[in-house]
């Protein structure tokens, strides 16, 4: 203990060479200002969502027709119109429905999609479509450039998950940053961290610049240890469920973030598909109720819209083992109590179809567009280069 | 040698003035290829020049020390045991033990990059004989022609399970093996057609797993006739591994697969990588022949490729166990497994069939801490169980004498290979005064481990 002191005390004297210690910067007040702003959480379905037995068009004979190993039977759907339903392990998202706090747009893509999981997430994560523009940054961490102030203590973005910080999220100057579990911020040693240089372009500087924002962040989450969990309901026991738990913790922190994101893996069900997708639309829609009643009994709800989108939907036609290929268009969620509620869109005809997939009505960036404009209040034609015609999302 | 040979990258390096054989180009050599290097390797590579330290990274006789009598037959015994205890966790230990010991490191590393290219995760698998089979198979290969390691691994069980070939059947074709054995195993993106695939997946039915074999069975297989990349017949399985050979674009992935692992990015042009891929053309795209062309080249000692890459999780765990020679008192390798899976590489679990992104992805606040923490776990001798001391005043003293300043700049120059009077002076100053030389070194060492150097080889 003795030595851990004094070894804090010794790096605080040398602080005018190029080790400066890590002790949380003077600007924590600039994030304070932001505080009340705004939140989009993003909810990532990763594999590619099976959307044609998630949101279910039971009235149409075709669906049984091309679906007859996978097909929900009709009675079973929790049907939400005279012709459109939910998947029967959704029930927690059918009462956010019958709540107005969910928002289902249907047939979302883009022109031309792409089969593969990693361009068509790309394209997603840019939301830009050619390749040549795939440069690693992301449309959140172009928005949050966009605002993005170095004197920040807060990161624009949280990603909280165990893999890499999505694409979506990176910036050139944007301040992403991540977390899996809570004792992953949790440092042996006060450590020092060189401050040089720290804005020039090159791989150094942006090591050194990772390597100070993420011993701030650790040592601002720790310091704020004391604001207790403070959370009223059980959360489900799934991985996605404790990612949105700690998301609420740290929303619950107002440190100034603004952006965050979870994703669930798994989607990519080529085989005896019946039990895993189940399980998954069991799981995310059971966390995303809790987690919006948890914020909700902390008055904070209104402050958050959650989107959830898959890379693309799956093929029409079930394949001969009892899963599905991949495919395009899909469905896309938005929950929170200040979302519209509702259907958008038209649900995909299973007849006209393109090379065997749903063709897509609803350009995924005219959800993204709505969401900057309305939501983040961060203008669209900066960020997606292009104007979208907005969608009625968010309640006015 | 006629002179557009002269002009290539991929001309032997030549020690000169603005590239010279010194302690930062060995240091980088085996810190970018061989999980770092203890004291006594990094002499020898200097007093004898680039050509003999690259011939014993090839053959397998780059460690000097702290190989341990027996290794192949020890990893053996470690590794069944690992499969019999039906635990990940040890067969990752397991692999790390390999990589911390054996004496072709190179062998290593390569497998991990083949383990990163044919992405195949116990998750799914959930059969460790399987994944350590599959592992073997990618090590035995590392260096092979890669048309030898393609068919073998095509044929193995792990990834057959992974990629759902047990259930692609005629009638029912499943197309996910033929997808990714097109866009990720042999040509990427682009250099075939959807319909490609279609017909690449009927040339697969057949290919299963029965009682964890391989199995060809003929009465799942899809007898109609099929056209991939313009050539048609009633192919099966292995002729279609035939035809993804042969064509031009796989040489091309196959030296994008090998430069994305020596170079940094952006250090490799695209002319480059074409006469690295017509190379490997003409030599049977042998893996072997296409690492000794890099590992000699004058791009991979040039200034721009030092330093160039984010350190990956397995060379930040292990180049400082090498630089302490910590063979004296070997840490656990269970307790590693847990680190590297913090650090964000969780060997056998891969994050999906593209594997890890690696490069910046390597840092994420998650993986940063991890890092730090790592550093202290390490000096403070908490990587074995119960605690040992490091005693690296022991270690040191025999390099470069008693005085503590040059023991923090011998232990600054294996790990980095070299930094400014400053900076070690920095590093000094920053421990504390009162302690004895030991306690010194292992603050040190920390310290050293979180810089942005650290992160980066």
């Amino acid at each position: 203990m003795n030595t851990r002191r004094k070894f804090l005390q010794q790096s605080a004297l040398v602080s005018l060479s190029p080790w400066i210690p890590a002790i949380l910067p003077h600007s924590l007040q600039a994030a304070e200002s932001k505080k009340d702003d705004r939140i989009l959480v993003v909810v990532q379905l990763d594999g590619g969502n099976d959307g044609l037995n998630t949101v279910i068009p039971f009235a149409d004979e075709n669906y049984a027709k091309y679906r007859r190993e996978l097909g929900v039977p009709k009675q079973d759907v929790l049907k939400l119109t005279d012709d459109i339903g939910l998947h029967p392990a959704m029930k927690p998202a059918a009462e956010l429905f019958q709540d107005g706090r969910l928002t289902i747009v249907q047939g979302v893509g883009y022109p031309n999609p792409d089969r593969s999981h990693f361009r068509s997430m790309a394209i997603w994560q840019h939301a830009r479509l050619a390749e040549r523009e795939h440069d690693s940054i992301g449309w959140l961490g172009r928005a949050a450039d966009t605002i993005h102030s170095t004197d920040a203590a807060a990161p624009d973005s949280i990603y909280v998950g165990e893999d890499a910080i999505p694409v979506a999220l990176r910036g050139r100057r944007a301040n992403a940053v991540s977390i899996f579990r809570e004792d992953d911020l949790k440092l042996a040693n006060p450590f020092a961290t060189q401050h040089f240089g720290a804005d020039a372009d090159d791989l150094s500087a942006y090591v050194t610049r990772t390597l100070t924002r993420s011993f701030n962040v650790a040592r601002q989450f720790h310091d704020a240890d004391t604001v207790a969990n403070s959370e009223s309901l059980q959360y489900p026991n799934s991985k996605l469920a404790s990612q949105l738990r700690l998301a609420t913790r740290m929303i619950k922190l107002n440190g100034g973030t603004r952006v965050y994101y979870v994703s669930q893996s798994g989607y990519d069900t080529h085989a005896v598909q019946s039990n895993t997708h189940r399980q998954l639309l069991r799981e995310f829609s059971g966390a995303l109720q809790v987690f919006l009643n948890d914020l909700r009994d902390s008055q904070l709800e209104e402050r958050v819209v959650v989107l959830a989108f898959s890379e693309f939907g799956r093929r029409v036609q079930e394949n001969g083992s009892a899963g599905t290929d991949h495919g395009a268009a899909g469905p896309v969620f938005l929950a929170g109590s200040a979302v519209q509620g509702g259907l958008i869109g038209e649900h995909p005809s299973l007849t006209d179809l393109d090379a065997g997939d749903l063709k897509m009505s609803i350009d995924f960036r005219q959800i993204y567009a709505t969401l900057l404009d309305e939501w983040l209040s961060i203008p669209s034609i900066n960020v997606l280069d292009d104007s979208f015609d907005r969608l009625q999302l968010i309640k006015s | 040698m006629n002179k557009a040979d002269t002009l290539s990258v991929w001309t032997a390096y030549v020690p000169s003035a603005d590239a010279p054989w010194n302690l930062r180009r060995v240091v980088h050599l085996h810190r970018r290829v061989v999980f770092g290097a203890c004291w006594s390797e990094i002499q020898q590579d200097l007093a004898e020049g680039p050509e003999s330290a690259v011939s014993r990274i090839m053959n397998g006789t780059v460690r000097a020390e702290g190989v341990p009598e027996g290794f192949e037959q020890l990893a053996g015994v470690i590794g069944a045991a690992a499969v019999d205890s039906g635990s990940v966790e040890r067969l990752k230990a397991w692999w790390l033990y390999r990589c911390l010991f054996s004496p072709h490191p190179l062998e290593e590393r390569l497998t991990l990059m083949w383990h990163n290219h044919f992405a195949t995760s116990n998750l799914k698998v959930n059969d460790l004989r399987l994944m350590k089979q599959q592992n073997d198979t990618l090590r035995k290969h590392a260096l092979s022609p890669f048309g030898v390691m393609l068919r073998d691994i095509v044929h193995d069980p792990a990834l057959l399970e992974w990629l759902d070939a047990t259930s692609n059947r005629v009638g029912k074709p499943n197309e996910n093996l033929a997808r990714e054995l097109m866009e990720l195993f042999t040509l990427g993106i682009g250099n075939y057609s959807e319909d490609d695939v279609k017909e690449a997946a009927k040339a697969l039915t057949g290919w299963t797993v029965r009682q964890n074999e391989f199995r060809n069975l003929e009465s799942l297989h899809d007898e109609g006739e099929k056209t991939i990349l313009s050539r048609t017949g009633n192919f099966d399985g292995d002729d279609l591994i035939d035809i993804l050979i042969d064509e031009p674009a796989v040489a091309r992935r196959l030296a994008w697969r090998l430069t994305n692992e020596f170079f940094g990015t952006g250090v490799v042009d695209d002319s480059a990588l074409s006469e690295l891929a017509e190379g490997l053309r003409t030599h049977n795209l042998d893996i072997h022949w296409g690492t000794q062309m890099i590992l000699r080249s004058q791009l991979f000692f040039s200034n721009t490729n030092i330093n160039s890459r984010v350190c990956d999780p397995v060379t930040f765990l292990i180049a400082p166990l090498r630089a302490i020679e910590c063979w004296r008192k070997p840490p656990g390798t269970l307790i590693l497994a847990e680190w590297i899976e913090r650090m964000g590489q969780d060997l056998f679990s891969p994050p999906n069939v593209g594997g890890w992104a690696g490069g910046k992805n390597w840092l994420s606040t998650r993986t940063v801490v991890a890092r730090a923490n790592y550093a202290s776990a390490l000096a403070e001798g908490r990587l074995a169980n119960p605690i040992q001391p490091l005693d690296l005043q022991k270690v040191f003293e025999r390099h470069v004498g008693a005085d503590r300043h040059q023991q923090i700049r011998a232990l600054d120059q294996i790990l980095f290979g070299g930094s400014t009077e400053e900076a070690i002076l920095n590093i000094d100053g920053a421990v504390e005064k009162s302690s004895d030389i030991n306690s010194a070194l292992r603050q040190a060492t920390t310290l050293l481990l979180t810089q942005t150097k650290a992160q980066l080889h």
